[in-house]
């Protein structure tokens, strides 16, 4: 069948990566270049060579950002996806009450976009630190990343509940009665069957969790905006502050620099995600 | 399997429902839509056009009903797209690079400036530079005049009429840093017989209220160290501070004698002191002409008045209110030739045509430096007109020589904190002056 | 079976009290749109709307007359609607064919789309919007096609995933039977793929109609808005913010999308693959 499908590519190929060329790799590329500029309207770059690059590792305020959105997508890859296939498992159990309104409600917060979410809970946050006492989010380091990492989990965990729920349901229901004939419990079920055959929907999960920890940007912005001096800054947040927080054509390029860099290392982290979680997968 | 695989039509027919649904609102919409290009059919000879990038959300629709007025009298098209709050610099750079950029836009001062100087035509000798009243007001590069200050504006303490007579006191009374605190620590202490919160509104840190803390009260000790030391137009690499006790003692003024706890004052915004101002919980509201429309709808031009910012430095009785302007227009010198002139030609009519002067002092609020601007119905224009007229030297907005808008989060942080009692003012003061002079040398070339 | 049923229950119990904590922000929202402007400040917004601080409906009336609502709502709607299918169809198709064919050239071309989805927007905004400007791609009718290159990556990389669950066997027997490779996808790939169409739908649906900064920055702002950035609008300058109407936009936006949510619910119940191949 390969044989035959080869030559459809016009049909099955084309249109996406056409598209995909013109949508992304062309900017892309010319993002790339402008990472080596000084630039204020794109039409008009001046080539510097690598200065933008050395001035980007040098802001100390870049690293310090680097480690803390590590940090907070580490965190936030183990809660969200234990949580979310947890409750995947919960919501395609047979005779569960109520489990589509359930599936409904914990989808519900995927629907408000980024800032405006962030701006609601800040209210909420700070409304909470009001009544226990503590400092408010403006000045409260340990408040500002547990209230992104709240906001985060609540916004995420539908979203990748509703990949589980598909990844589940696409188990061969013959595996599962072949457990349940040969004596399993729930427990080694979920070990030896369900797993192993959701290895492709993890690895989605957990690639999707770590690119949307690292990228995160608006409910940044809106919940701490860095605050209390650039203690809660992620990454996405410092390269927008590199671009617009001092006037003049160095400044663009440098965050061009930085935005580069952070693709590398990123990627480079989710290679080797990719690469361990795929070399578990089954090809049925 | 046919049954399974394929939608079925009951569905096919809602899906097409809904897409036409979408095409007819988007079909009935476009021609009552928020755009302002002519129709063909209006004497198009005229060539060049007009884009105007407007940075001011509240008056959206004020230049929409401008731009459809030129066009039907003149044929020119003229479209007019405002930016979303706080993203006028990313809209800029995006529109800049586009088949048609914008003719018109503007830059906030010299430092936004620095980043547009490619992109601003010389302006000396034009019609609409010949308007201006003010020669200061004109933004220069050297010996070339790159923006023109279109709107000025004036800010300073408002007051409430009514609660400072209840509280025994007149205007008259508060004229120094002094007697200010002196009637405002008496508020303060009398809050529950008066019926108030506190003698000032929140000062609130959050985006929405610090720029009042960290640019306009700023001001203050910027002001007055630049007239020491005569660095009005030139602005200066390494700020000294000379001014920065009088700076804490003002500050230290607004978050005592407030409604607010000085540690809460992070969460609170702009709205917030606004609703405390008309809602009567405050006397005191640091603020400035632009508030007018939002007070009104609450209060009359009777009951407000506003003074001076005194901090404490002598001679301070002949001090008015801060008056200039953060808004510069500047015409694009990359644009062809026709569409510079037609947006020139187009300015010219906006600040000397009946239509524009009236939409720009009765519809938009604005109190424009033109010879034929008209004078907008807000008090507080007409308070500091006044006090020219008695004598008092305004405050010039030498906040527009501070280095970049880091220096200003970050002096915000550190009066955040200050207030909130986690740091002392040594850390303002850090902020104020060695920030100064780091993020004037990242902006260095 | 007495176990699975009282598990059942204690579970019904349990998220019946998360789902009411998870829906709280959103509660939040809902009242306050009705308040007065006034009314919703940092100390108040938790409180529910009373008599004086109602503003009754005014809210949603001055969000629906606010200039150009109807047209950036259907805006919104044809870009979505457009945007979504394409992504579906095209990005399935490609996905499919990445996987079966599986040469260096395959390979390369899905590590490209893996990558772009680690690619900060921020990087390519000016660039992307300056060549869809010059491609003519900034109306609500054809912005589809740089949503399709944008959104490509995260659409074939989880077509994929479900790709290569799909037990080779079926689609063989199709092969075997004389279907051709567009028989065999659209007879035998896609009903197997149902709930993928589903899921990757809602998750695409999500994300185009909540989008703000690629049509702000991308669209012909002289002509067409969306309502994403509508919401924007009610930040005017200096700090002031219509939180009523805005927080109603919000409402009014977020309703189509719960009831296209709930409509697709019915397809993600069935959809388990019964063993065909050994059935």
């Amino acid at each position: 069948m390969v044989k035959s499908l080869r030559k459809w590519w016009p049909l099955f190929l084309l249109p996406t990566a056409l598209s995909f060329a013109f949508g992304f790799v062309i900017p892309f590329v010319e993002g790339l270049y402008l990472s080596f500029c000084r630039f204020i309207s794109i039409s008009n770059p001046k080539f510097v060579g690598i200065s933008n690059y050395v001035a980007a590792l040098a802001d100390p305020q870049f690293a310090h950002s680097f480690w803390l959105t590590a940090l907070f997508t580490i965190v936030i890859t183990v809660l969200i996806n234990v949580i979310a296939l947890a409750i995947a498992l919960c919501f395609t159990r047979k005779g569960l009450k109520g489990s589509n309104g359930f599936r409904t409600v914990f989808f519900m917060p995927n629907l408000i976009g980024g800032i405006v979410l962030g701006y609601i809970w800040q209210i909420l946050i700070n409304g909470v630190l009001t009544i226990v006492g503590q400092q408010l989010l403006a000045l409260n380091t340990v408040a500002g990343f547990w209230g992104l990492v709240i906001l985060m989990l609540w916004q995420q965990v539908g979203y990748m509940m509703i990949i589980y729920i598909a990844g589940l349901q696409s188990i061969p229901s013959d595996y599962l009665e072949a457990a349940k004939v040969d004596g399993a419990t729930a427990w080694q079920t979920l070990w030896k069957v369900k797993i192993p055959n959701l290895m492709p929907t993890i690895t989605i999960c957990l690639f999707l969790t770590i690119t949307n920890g690292f990228k995160l940007f608006d409910q940044n912005l809106a919940l701490t905006g860095g605050a209390p001096d650039h203690s809660t800054e992620l990454l996405a947040l410092n390269i927008y502050n590199t671009f617009y927080a001092r006037a003049g054509a160095k400044w663009m390029g440098i965050g061009q620099a930085k935005a580069v860099i952070f693709c590398i290392l990123v990627i480079c982290i989710s290679m080797i995600q990719l690469r361990a979680t795929q070399s578990k997968e089954v090809q049925q | 399997m046919k049954a399974n695989g394929n939608i079925s039509r009951r569905q096919f027919v809602s899906m097409s429902a809904v897409a036409g649904l979408g095409l007819a609102l988007a079909g009935c919409g476009s021609t009552g839509g928020s755009s302002s290009t002519s129709d063909s059919g209006s004497g198009s000879s005229a060539s060049g056009k007009v884009y105007y990038l407007n940075f001011k959300p509240e008056v959206d629709s004020q230049w929409q009903e401008l731009a459809k007025a030129y066009t039907k009298e003149t044929g020119v098209e003229v479209s007019v797209v405002t930016a979303a709050s706080d993203t006028y610099e990313q809209k800029l750079q995006s529109e800049m690079s586009k088949s048609s950029a914008p003719t018109l836009f503007q830059v906030n001062g010299p430092i936004g400036l620095k980043s547009w100087k490619d992109y601003c035509a010389d302006l000396t000798g034009t019609d609409i530079l010949n308007e201006l009243t003010n020669d200061n007001l004109a933004l220069k590069d050297g010996d070339k005049v790159l923006g023109i200050d279109y709107v000025e504006e004036d800010y300073g303490i408002i007051y409430n009429k009514d609660l400072l007579t209840k509280a025994g006191y007149k205007e008259s009374d508060i004229t120094s840093f002094g007697t200010l605190k002196k009637v405002a620590d008496d508020i303060q202490a009398r809050k529950d017989e008066l019926g108030v919160k506190g003698a000032f509104t929140s000062a609130g840190m959050d985006s929405s209220s610090n720029w009042r803390y960290t640019t306009h009260l700023a001001n203050m000790p910027i002001y007055y160290e630049f007239v020491k030391d005569d660095e009005e137009q030139t602005g200066t690499d390494a700020i000294k501070g000379t001014y920065l006790d009088n700076y804490k003692q003002i500050y230290d003024l607004y978050i005592t004698d407030s409604t607010t706890d000085p540690a809460q004052l992070a969460s609170k915004t702009g709205d917030d002191a606004n609703n405390e101002f008309v809602n009567g919980e405050a006397v005191f509201y640091q603020n400035g002409s632009w508030a007018w429309a939002d007070i009104s709808k609450k209060l009359g031009e009777d009951k407000v008045g506003m003074l001076p910012i005194y901090i404490g430095v002598d001679g301070e009785e002949k001090q008015g209110l801060c008056s200039g302007g953060e808004n510069y227009w500047c015409v694009n010198s990359q644009a062809s030739e026709e569409d510079q002139k037609a947006t020139l030609d187009f300015l010219k009519w906006v600040v000397t045509s009946d239509t524009g002067t009236k939409s720009l002092a009765s519809d938009m609020g604005l109190n424009c430096p033109f010879k034929s601007a008209k004078e907008p119905d807000n008090p507080f224009s007409k308070i500091a007109k006044q006090m020219i007229s008695d004598g008092k030297t305004s405050v010039n907005w030498d906040f527009v020589w501070i280095p970049s808008e880091q220096w200003k989060s970050d002096l915000s942080n550190a009066l955040t904190k200050y207030a909130a009692g986690t740091d002392k003012w040594d850390a303002v003061k850090t902020a104020f002056v060695d920030g100064w002079k780091t993020e004037s040398e990242a902006n260095a070339e | 079976m007495q176990r699975e049923k009282i598990t059942n229950r204690i579970l019904t119990v349990v998220f019946t009290v998360l789902s009411l904590a998870w829906i709280y922000p959103m509660v939040m929202i809902l009242v306050n749109s009705f308040k007065q402007n006034t009314a919703i400040t940092t100390g108040t917004a938790f409180n529910p709307v009373t008599a004086e601080t109602s503003a009754g409906i005014a809210n949603y009336i001055s969000a629906l007359t606010k200039q150009g609502f109807a047209a950036a709502f259907g805006y919104t709607l044809v870009i979505t609607l457009t945007s979504v299918a394409l992504i579906l169809v095209c990005c399935s198709m490609c996905a499919w064919y990445v996987v079966r064919v599986n040469n260096k050239f395959c390979k390369a071309l899905y590590y490209l789309f893996v990558f772009s989805m680690v690619v900060p927007f921020q990087m390519l905004m000016f660039t992307l919007s300056s060549l869809a400007d010059s491609m003519g791609l900034n109306t609500p009718y054809n912005i589809c096609f740089i949503y399709l290159g944008f959104g490509a990556g995260l659409a074939v990389f989880m077509f994929a995933g479900f790709v290569k669950t799909i037990p080779l066997e079926i689609e063989e027997a199709a092969t075997i039977d004389g279907c051709s490779p567009v028989q065999t996808f659209f007879h035998v790939v896609l009903p197997i793929m149902k709930p993928t169409y589903i899921s990757v739908g809602i998750l695409e649906t999500m994300w185009v109609w909540n989008d703000y900064l690629l049509p702000y920055l991308v669209l012909d702002s002289t002509k067409y808005k969306t309502i994403p950035i509508l919401i924007q609008y009610f930040r005017g300058g200096y700090g002031h913010v219509e939180l009523g109407p805005m927080m109603a936009c919000i409402m009014m936006t977020i309703l189509p999308i719960i009831i296209v949510y709930l409509l697709c619910q019915r397809f993600i119940i069935s959809g388990v693959v019964s063993g065909a191949v050994k059935g």
